[in-house]
Formats: structure tokens, sequence, C-alpha cells
């Protein structure tokens, strides 16, 4: 055992301190947010709610009915998001698919225009665009409808969905399909029985975080969906300001898939690719 | 973009028809996503330049800036201001802890390198109402800083307003940064940073002459990206400070269009936000179209 010397003491001591202050960084606010789910009666000074249950939890879970003032049911915004975010995938995979794939493996005329559009959105502020879309859908009827809601985020979408689908494409070497085509298979079958299972996980991932990013979507639906479109978000905003517990327990609801989708995700994480989320 | 060139070729018959097919086909997988994005996207992004510069009564003009100067020139310093110092903020947290993470390999940096990462995913509706409740005057930081004596809850620390904003976007872009400069930082070859170790360099010695220096494009990516998400961001703003004085360029957007429909002041607004990002812009542009999206 070598004893310590008192700079090493002082570098161990300063790890130490980032450490406790990372971790209160980190949880500090999540913590309050659980805290406030489960508080009946929580009134300052108290360091902790003097009385914790579970009823807000069943009554916006739509278990037991209240006729509190200020309370809600999130089964109806809870239908509403999932609807759109389903409508969403599906819309979002079809077109991103062929598209990431042509990216990656073909020398496609225009390529530089193409990325640049595909780039621009997490370059520029996308507010704006929201703004002038609502003008747009106003005359077309398309604002506080499922269809309006559902463009928005298809447009927020297309972009990651492509870049990550593009990049499940690129990992995968350009042999194996040419290996098929030359037995005999069709381009076709090349790509259904080679190409695709091969990136079925990094097209998964992708999918999924289309699925969230709808799930989560605020400025596009706050411009375009309301106010007859009600999902999720659209809700913890309504609740913030009269209601705290129903507002902390649909943020609660929100945050579980986010960070499952951290946990599971992992391998196929690329920063560039994901940046201004939510 | 030299590409089209390439393949267009003068040979007839049978040869000509597959190159043609060469490059029409993986347009056409591309037509839908690029039209989509071309409707959705780039038109309303042209239009909102456009109409920035339109008033009803008199065509183009430069009415709409004038009117956004004398109404909002706070608040265009003041989402500057919360932009650069977040940004910066996030920044240096984020190197402490790829640096961390990259350095100590025990068990408590591979949690700290698993852990970081949770609020990446959380959106910004939720990290909203977090800090609402976090921040409040009676608040859990608060509350936590009065019992360690830091703060008489009689007169608790105000948050909702820049520091609180800081903070919370520091919150959400910190472990982003962390995501892609850490990417960065493992890309560096022991061998570096032994051989600085063995010339005797300390930590600080190891960050600016080895980390840094060797992984300068990826940070700067990571802070464009964050700079950029921050000038950009509605919903946080929204939530945390709302209406007050000053607020963010976002939140007047909103304000604009909702309270008075008036377009051409948020389209003036919305102008000058994409005018603040520029530099970044070009700067993220460049870089990742030339060197291929799928590099970090």
């Amino acid at each position: 055992m070598t004893t310590m010397t008192p700079k090493r003491l002082l570098l161990k001591s300063l790890e130490a301190v980032f450490l406790v202050f990372l971790f209160f960084l980190i949880f500090g606010p999540m913590v309050g947010l659980v805290l406030w789910s489960v508080a009946i009666r929580w009134f300052w000074p108290n360091a902790l709610p003097q009385e914790v249950g579970l009823d807000y939890w069943s009554q916006a879970l739509g278990f037991q009915k209240s006729l509190a003032i200020g309370a809600v049911s999130i089964t109806e915004a809870f239908q509403t998001s999932m609807i759109i975010a389903v409508l969403v995938v599906v819309l979002t995979m079809v077109i991103a698919i062929p598209a990431g794939y042509a990216l990656a493996k073909y020398a496609v005329p225009f390529r530089g225009a193409i990325l640049f559009l595909f780039l621009m959105p997490l370059a520029f502020p996308q507010q704006p665009v929201f703004v002038n879309l609502l003008l747009t859908f106003t005359r077309m009827g398309l604002t506080s409808t499922i269809q309006g809601v559902v463009l928005i985020h298809l447009m927020v979408s297309l972009v990651f969905a492509v870049w990550i689908s593009s990049a499940a494409f690129k990992s995968i070497p350009p042999e194996l399909e040419e290996a098929a085509r030359s037995v005999g298979a069709s381009k076709m079958r090349a790509f259904v029985q080679i190409t695709l299972p091969l990136a079925a996980p990094g097209l998964l991932a992708s999918a999924v975080f289309v699925f969230l990013t709808s799930l989560d979507e605020f400025t596009g639906t706050f411009f375009i969906g309301l106010p007859f479109i009600s999902t999720l978000p659209m809700l913890l905003y309504a609740s913030s300001g009269s209601n705290l517990q129903f507002a902390s327990v649909i943020a609660i609801v929100l945050l579980i898939p986010s960070i499952l989708f951290m946990v599971i995700i992992e391998r196929f994480l690329r920063g560039e690719h994901i940046a201004g989320v939510g | 973009m030299s590409s089209a060139a390439e393949t267009k070729s003068e040979l007839p018959g049978q040869q000509e028809k597959g190159e043609r097919f060469a490059w029409t086909f993986p347009l056409a997988l591309l037509l839908p996503a690029t039209v989509l994005m071309l409707v959705l996207y780039a038109w309303p992004f042209v239009a909102s330049i456009y109409r920035s510069f339109l008033t009803t009564e008199e065509g183009l003009t430069l009415a709409n800036y004038q009117k956004a100067y004398e109404l909002y020139f706070r608040d265009v310093l003041f989402t500057l201001e919360v932009a650069i110092l977040s940004t910066a903020i996030a920044a240096v947290l984020s190197i402490a802890i790829s640096t961390y993470v990259r350095l100590a390999n025990n068990r408590i940096s591979r949690y700290v390198g698993f852990l970081y990462r949770l609020p990446i995913f959380i959106p910004f509706v939720v990290v909203g109402q977090m800090m609402r409740t976090f921040l409040a005057p009676h608040g859990l930081l608060n509350v936590f800083l009065a019992q360690v004596g830091l703060v008489d809850l009689n007169a608790p620390l105000q948050l909702f307003n820049i520091y609180g904003l800081v903070l919370s976007f520091v919150w959400k872009q910190a472990p982003f940064m962390t995501l892609i400069i850490l990417g960065g930082f493992q890309m560096i070859d022991d061998a570096y940073i032994e051989a600085a170790r063995s010339v005797g360099a300390n930590i600080y010695h190891i960050i600016v002459k080895v980390l840094v220096p060797m992984s300068r494009a990826t940070i700067a990516v990571a802070v464009i990206l964050a700079f950029t998400s921050t000038v950009g961001t509605f919903t946080l703003p929204f939530m945390l400070i709302g209406g007050k004085v000053p607020t963010t360029v976002t939140v007047d957007i909103a304000h604009r269009v909702t309270y008075f429909g008036d377009y051409g002041v948020a389209n003036a607004l919305g102008t000058l936000s994409y005018l603040m990002v520029l530099v970044t812009a070009i700067y993220y542009l460049r870089y990742s179209v030339r060197k291929g999206i799928y590099e970090a």
C-alpha cells in the first residue's frame, strides 16, 4: 500500500466533489418530478411532502374518477398521441428507408444539394418554418386536424430517420449483396433477403426514435394542432400552470420511454443525428 | 455534386440504358423524401424570409424589422446571452465529463459514462416541467440549499429568469455534447496520452494539449449543434419564463402569431434567429456535406 501524497489527496477530493455535484445535477430535477407526482399535501417549508399517495396517478390514468378542480384524465391525450405516433412511424419509415438506402449505396446526382436539404433543419431554428406552415395549413383546412399534426411530425422526424437508416445500410459491406447477385439473385431479392435483415436492427432503432420524436414533439403541435388536437405534451403544458401533480404525472409518463430508449439504443447512438430532440 | 457528370454516358444501346437507370433509380428512391422536405421545410423556410419584408400596406419594406427592433431588441440580446452562456458552460462541463470517463478507467467512471446519458432523450417539455418544480422559489433546489444553510427560504433564489434558463439548457445540452465529445476523445490513441504523461503532463495539460486540440472538429460540431438548438428552442423558455421581460425571441414569435396574427414581425424575428446561427450553420453544413454524414 502506498500512502497518498497531499497532491493526490487533493485530486481525489476534487474528483469526489465533481461526482457528487454531477449526481445532484443529473438527478435533482428528476427527483423533484417524482416527489410532486405522489405529493398529496406538500406545503413549504417542509423539505418533503407531508402526505404521499398514488391518488393523482390513478386519477390521471383513469382508474379513478375525480371531481377535483383541475383534475385531468390523460387517457384521451394518450390515445391521440399513440394514433399520431404510429401513423408518423409508418409514413416516415416508408419514405426514409428508400432515401437512406439510396444515399448509402449509390452515387446520387445532386448529392451535395440533397444532403444540404436534409441537414438544414439541424442547422437552423425550425420554429419560423412551423409558423409559415401554419399559414398554409390554415388555408388548406389542415390546422387542428390529425392529418396536419402527422404532416408536421413527419417533417420533423424525416431528417433523423433518413440519417439513421442510411447509417444502418452503410454499415453493411456491399460485397454481401454482390455475392447474392453473382449467384443469380435479382436486385430486389438481394435487397430483401440480404441487406434488409442485416440493416433491421438499425432500422428498428430509427423507427423507435421516430416514435419517440412524435410522442414528444411540442413546438409544431403547438402551432398546428391546437386547440383541438391535444397530445400528451400539449396536455402537460396545459396542466402545468394549474395542477403540478397532474403535470408531473404526465411528465413521468413521457420521461420513462425516453430513458428506456436511451438505455436500449446505446449501440446505434451517434450524437449528430439526434440534435435538438424535443 | 459532380457525380451527375460522371455517370452520364455517351455510349449507345444497352450500356446507355443501364447507365441511365443507374442514376434515375436512386433519384426515384430519394424523390418522396426530397419532395416532402422541399414542400414542408424548404418552402416555408424561404417564405419566412420573404414574408419578413412584406407588409400589407406597402409591399416589400423593412417595416417589420423596424418594429421588431423597437419592441424586441432586448429579447434578441437576451436570446444570444442565454445561448452563448449555456453553450459555454455546457461545453466546459461536457469536456470535464468526457475527460473523466476517458482517463479514469474504473467502475465509477463506467457508471458515469452510462448515467450522464439519461437526459439526452428527455424532451424539452418534460425538462421544462421538471425545472418549474425544481427551481421554484420553494422548489426542491431552494429547499435543499436552505437545509444546507446556504439560502434563506424567506428570500429564496429567484430562478425563473436567465439563470434558471441557462441551468435548464445546460442540463439538457451537456449530456448530448458529452456524447459527441467523448466519442472524439475515445478515437484518440492511448499512446498520445501516455506520451504526455511520461514527460510529466498533469490532467490540465492533457486536456489542453492533447484531448481538446486532437478533437477540435468534434467539439466544434457539438458546440454548434447545442448553440443552434438553444437559439431555436421554444418549449423551455416558454414554460420557464413565458411572457416575462426579457424573454427569448422564440417566445416573442409565438406571442406575435397567437395574439396578434402578426406574421410580418414574427418572420422578421424568425429571420433574425437564422442570422444568429448563420456562421455556425454555414460551418456545420460545409463540414457535414464535405465529410459525408457517416463519420462522427
